[in-house]
């Protein structure tokens, strides 16, 4: 298990590098774990990982690729709501790594 | 596309017999292995709705299974062995197994 | 093209890990574009009830799980008539867009897919 200091917080994370307690998270949590994925988050991201959390209050897991990119067209509009623009957005792997960013546990059924 | 049942749990003991019975088409098959061979239970009305099946309805049950359980099978039943039961799977054109 | 599987669910939600198990290979068949669909028999129709407290048990939601189900591509969904009727169940408890089936529709459903798979 890792830590990730936040503002003075320690914050655990999981051998995969996804929060451990799903209460942890903050926008500044966000921030620090896309910073250690070499990512700045513009709007677009921040637009995408909100939906994202929505998508889990709703449904309580983590959506593979295809949900998540049907799920993200549905709230936020086919721009953003296809697979091209969220691998762009998120180094090619969206349903892993935004799901990280979110704070959100890893999704299964995911190559 | 006809099925083949496959069951191995007490029909005296959960609902998966009564729930099959009703989902078989006329050219299904269904094979009793495990506990589920006490459905052939004599006077039971397991035993009876299964005689009662049309026979269109293949019912076969596995040898070793009735065996130690001291089962007397009514004539409808075909008992048959492991090689049988890899052939009767292939006979059919899906295999559904009540987990 | 892949082969149509019908998975069937029949444990109810809290009684083992078999109601968990047959929503996990419908989201992964979903999620890989496999033509499936659920149908919910026997106590498997407890999993429809809507306003269930999952936390209360300590166990993950299942009924908001089975929400995603559309999402993951998952749009056939059926359900026991009789099922539904034994246990006292009625449409406006249920919290799931199901299609009720009687006996017959089921058999036909049965014969209608290449895969069949009972939990």
């Amino acid at each position: 298990m890792t830590e990730l200091l936040v503002d003075g917080r320690r914050i655990a994370l999981d051998q995969d590098g996804y929060l451990c307690e799903l209460t942890d998270w903050a926008p500044a949590v966000a921030m620090a774990l896309a910073q250690a994925e070499g990512l700045s988050l513009t709007p677009a991201h921040w637009a995408v990982l909100d939906a994202l959390r929505e998508f889990y209050a709703e449904f309580q897991l983590s959506p593979a690729t295809r949900p998540l990119v049907k799920y993200i067209a549905l709230k936020l509009g086919p721009e953003t709501g296809n697979s091209a623009c969220l691998n762009q957005l998120f180094k090619g792997t969206p349903a892993k790594l935004a799901a990280k960013l979110a704070g959100l546990p890893k999704p299964t059924n995911c190559i | 596309m006809s099925t083949l049942h496959i069951l191995t749990h007490s029909p005296f003991a959960d609902s998966r017999l009564a729930s099959c019975l009703r989902l078989l088409s006329a050219d299904d098959g269904l094979l009793l292995c495990g506990d589920a061979v006490y459905a052939l239970q004599n006077g039971t009305r397991t035993c009876e709705a299964l005689e009662l099946m049309p026979s269109s309805i293949g019912l076969y049950a596995l040898q070793e299974d009735v065996q130690a359980r001291a089962l007397q099978v009514p004539e409808r039943v075909q008992c048959i062995d492991y090689p049988q039961f890899v052939a009767l799977t292939l006979q059919h054109a899906k295999v559904n197994s009540w987990l | 093209m892949a082969q149509s599987l019908l998975l069937i669910s029949r444990q109810a939600p809290w009684s083992g890990p078999g109601a968990r198990e047959a929503l996990d290979i419908a989201l992964a068949g979903g999620a890989f574009d496999l033509p499936l669909a659920l149908l919910f028999l026997d106590d498997g129709v407890f999993q429809l009830r809507k306003d269930q407290q999952a936390v209360l048990l300590q166990q993950k939601d299942l009924a908001a799980n089975l929400q995603a189900l559309p999402l993951f591509g998952v749009e056939e969904l059926y359900a026991c008539q009789r099922s539904l009727v034994e246990r006292g169940l009625v449409a406006d408890q249920l919290g799931l867009p199901v299609s009720v089936l009687d006996d017959d529709a089921l058999r036909a459903l049965l014969g209608r897919f290449d895969q069949v798979m009972t939990i």
